[in-house]
């Protein structure tokens, strides 16, 4: 066991602090204040000004709404003091010590600019599940709605502003950035790096996550917007959702050049854990597609605030041209959304099931190219929008071939688990969970590639379910598989055992309940998006509305058993799982620093079941971590 | 490059950290932001493909001209400020510091110039009518164009930025950084300019304004 290092309690971090001046000059949240109320006020004042002189009214709704969503965000940001190294690096001024705003020496440290990438993690994880429970109680309140078919707690307006704003939280404010938060707290770690190849951009990167989020659950207040996430133009003359999607093309930017240049000495392409492999591919594919939607979310804003016509079909422009480039981004995000999960399970079922992992090379091989085969299968989202004919059969088959790469996966786990001394903890079953429902995703995935049927059920319940399985079944399975996985390393205490169980076999049910009857509904024609439906779907929709809210109450267990654990659960051991990669071998929860000694890996990382197998060594001053 | 502390922990990370291969962190950084841009581009290129051909058999449509020729003298000027600036950097690599200087200076002046005459040929096409507002083809001319212009004045902002540190006396031959990194950035400025008023201005099969 090795002795956690505790910092020393003189020590005060300087960033934020030296420097003299009054807390409305430096780094903090009284300057924040400051200067986003200044930026408001710039915002406003500025265009007036542009306008009077000109000559038009100086009020104008849309122009201003725009100018004081792009200003106030930056004037947040900067005053928080993202921007004040970058600032001094560029005009070659000196810069502040090191490591100044490196790590967390107290609760206060988790609330400022901070570049350690597990503080981030943390600032990620915590900040992220806020917008999952008010995504999920979005959630409930339609679900009572449609509870009955004619029910009226909402009006048709206010219920399309719920689920658009419960679908673009849940994408963009949770399931997106909470990968991002579990990938900065492990990612470094398990390569051996000390931090991120760009701390300072990954910090930026996580203090716009808030201020979207602000923005997105703002945009309720005023009656949300109702044009569903897609946005899809001539419909989209509320807000824009950019805000939510420059972000994190920030985060997974620092993600991307991390891992390829932080690795640790003997860390070779081929000894790289898995979810190292998913994050990378992961990135690429944000760094490549997140310009398409800015570029889309572009377009509507300067149709909107500048009367530009590109999706004017009067004067020459096209609808259908949204969708592709929407459509070019977001299709892609589904692997954003679900690669970086595969990387946990992979993680997760080897270490579980006391086996190497089956077929290594095939896993991240399959990874990489379903990234690329992510990208030529876009328009499947369009079949019943007048896309172009000859563009359909293409791009379903493409479709499905993206289901080969995810078999090999799932085949690959299934022949991990064969034969394995199987620990039934509660992350492992998350695992099996999500091995049980992802495939029932991925089938009725494979359903609605094929032309004809997608052409019957688009628009219909199918579809939610669908999408549900695979982002729900898939990617939150996997997130609370990695949580749990991760929690003592992350916190240094152990979770409920009991409670997790508790949660894990309540969601499973419920969920299960909630959404599989909708695949049943959507074949008989229930529309999605629609308040009320024909009385013939009453029952089902009842008993799943039911089950709904089972499911919003097992999700509290898991806030409960975080917290509390968090607070006073047992201390963890540094390596409870008996794991071999790196992040393990050190402390729970790790040294501000990550290492004590320098890592050398010397293995494979899925070497289980083979006595004496390492995958990595500490040079000098070696933290002695626990080898069984 | 790897002008790391050697204790482990606490000065920063070990030897072999920060680099791929020869790559700097900071050149891989812009090279994945350049990526990235590329991306932006492609975004606005195929909107443009998308609405010149499904709904402009003739573009610019009547009664609108295209300023190929006197936009044709703008992209000579930009070409050439892409030489001036790789004598800059190799100025700096000799150790020759008048070099580095003229060199910036010449780029900064070329990339203003660039903008100066972008922005009379918007008053122009504006005066005929031709504004964003027109139609779906105009937005498209204006967003592209609009969005280089953005880039060129970017990339003079960081090209001011380094002619102001050269004259306080930064850079030397083993550190220039910046000059390189906004150089990079410059070329790819250029090369998409050079993209764009092949696509956007020579293949028009409209009618072209006199020089």
């Amino acid at each position: 066991m090795s002795v956690v290092t505790s910092p020393p309690s003189t020590h005060t971090p300087a960033y934020g602090h030296t420097g003299g001046g009054s807390v409305w000059t430096r780094p903090g949240w009284w300057r924040a204040l400051l200067w986003t109320i200044l930026a408001a006020a710039l915002a406003i004042a500025v265009p007036a000004l542009v306008r009077v002189i000109v000559g038009w009214p100086w009020w104008q709704y849309e122009v201003m709404s725009t100018c004081l969503m792009i200003a106030t965000p930056l004037g947040f940001l900067s005053g928080i003091g993202c921007f004040d190294y970058w600032g001094k690096y560029i005009v070659g001024s000196p810069l502040p010590e090191g490591h100044a705003d490196h790590g967390a020496y107290s609760w206060r440290d988790y609330f400022k600019v901070n570049t350690d990438h597990k503080v981030i993690g943390i600032q990620y994880l915590v900040t992220t599940f806020v917008f999952f429970l008010i995504g999920g109680m979005l959630a409930e309140a339609f679900r009572a709605q449609l509870a009955s078919p004619s029910n009226t707690y909402f009006t048709h307006d206010a219920y399309n502003g719920l689920i658009s704003t419960h679908a673009s939280i849940m994408i963009f404010l949770f399931i997106i950035p909470a990968f991002a938060g579990i990938a900065n707290f492990v990612v470094p770690l398990m390569l051996g790096a000390e931090d991120m190849a760009f701390p300072r951009l990954n910090a930026l990167s996580f203090w716009m996550l808030p201020t979207a989020g602000l923005i997105m659950v703002a945009s309720l207040i005023w009656g949300g917007f109702n044009t569903g996430w897609t946005g899809y133009a001539t419909l989209s003359t509320h807000d824009p959702t950019d805000q939510g999607t420059f972000f994190n093309m920030g985060v997974q930017f620092a993600g991307t050049s991390s891992i390829l240049t932080m690795r640790a000495p003997g860390m070779t392409l081929s000894r790289m854990p898995l979810l190292v492999w998913a994050n990378l591919t992961t990135s690429a594919l944000v760094v490549l597609g997140t310009p398409f939607i800015a570029a889309s979310q572009f377009m509507v804003m300067f149709d909107r605030v500048m009367h530009t016509k590109f999706f004017n079909v009067a004067d020459g422009g096209s609808t259908i041209m949204y969708q592709h480039i929407f459509w070019f981004y977001s299709h892609p995000a589904v692997y954003i959304m679900m690669l970086p999960g595969f990387g946990i399970i992979s993680e997760v079922i080897s270490v579980m099931a006391r086996k190497p992992i089956f077929g290594y090379r095939a896993l991240a091989f399959s990874t990489v190219s379903i990234g690329v085969l992510g990208f030529s299968v876009w328009a499947h989202h369009m079949f019943v929008a007048g896309l172009q004919p000859w563009l359909r059969v293409p791009m379903m088959v493409t479709t499905m071939l993206i289901a080969v790469p995810t078999g090999i996966k799932i085949f690959s786990w299934v022949a991990t688990l064969y034969n394995g001394v199987i620990n039934l903890a509660t992350p492992m079953l998350w695992a099996m969970g999500f091995l049980f429902t992802f495939v029932i995703g991925g089938l009725s995935g494979i359903w609605l590639a094929v032309l004809p049927i997608d052409i019957q059920v688009s628009d219909t319940y199918f579809v939610v379910a669908h999408i549900h399985y695979v982002l729900f079944g898939g990617s939150v399975f996997t997130i609370f598989a990695g949580l749990y996985f991760w929690f003592p390393k992350i916190t240094g205490k152990m979770y409920n055992e009991k409670l997790g169980k508790w949660h894990f076999w309540l969601t499973f049910i419920s969920f299960n309940a909630t959404f599989f009857p909708q695949h049943y509904l959507g074949m008989l024609g229930m529309r999605r998006r629609v308040w009320t439906y024909d009385e013939r779907f009453a029952d089902w929709n009842l008993f799943i509305s039911m089950m709904a809210f089972v499911l919003g109450a097992a999700t509290l267990i898991f806030v409960y058993n975080a917290i509390i654990s968090w607070w006073r659960g047992e201390p963890a051991p540094d390596n409870p799982w008996r794991a071999l990669t790196i992040e393990w071998q050190v402390s729970s929860p790790p040294p501000i620093f990550n290492f004590d000694g320098a890592p050398r890996v010397v293995g494979g990382p899925y070497n289980y079941g083979q006595p004496g197998a390492k995958h990595v060594v500490f040079e000098e001053a070696p933290v002695t971590a626990a080898h069984h | 490059m790897s002008a790391h502390a050697e204790t482990p922990g606490h000065g920063g990370p070990p030897p072999g950290y920060g680099t791929v291969g020869h790559l700097d962190r900071v050149m891989m950084g812009l090279i994945v932001a350049l990526a990235s841009e590329v991306m932006l581009f492609g975004a606005f290129f195929t909107a443009f493909f998308y609405v010149r051909y499904t709904n402009y058999p003739v573009y610019p449509p009547e009664p609108f001209e295209i300023p190929v020729d006197s936009t044709g003298i703008n992209t000579a000027i930009l070409i050439s400020s892409s030489f001036t600036m790789h004598w800059a950097l190799v100025s700096i690599k000799r150790g020759n510091r008048r070099g580095l200087t003229l060199g910036l200076l010449f780029t900064l002046i070329m990339g203003l110039t660039f903008l100066g005459l972008q922005i009379r040929e918007y008053a122009l096409l504006h005066g005929d009518g031709f504004t964003p507002e027109h139609g779906a083809f105009a937005s498209v001319f204006f967003a592209l164009t609009g969005l280089h212009g953005l880039h060129v004045f970017v990339g003079a902002v960081l090209l001011a930025t380094c002619l102001l540190r050269t004259l306080r006396g930064h850079y030397s031959p083993a550190k220039h950084m910046g000059v390189e990194l906004s150089g990079i950035y410059w070329h790819f400025v250029d090369v998409v300019w050079v993209i764009l008023y092949t696509l956007v201005y020579l293949l028009s099969n409209g009618a072209r304004a006199p020089l």
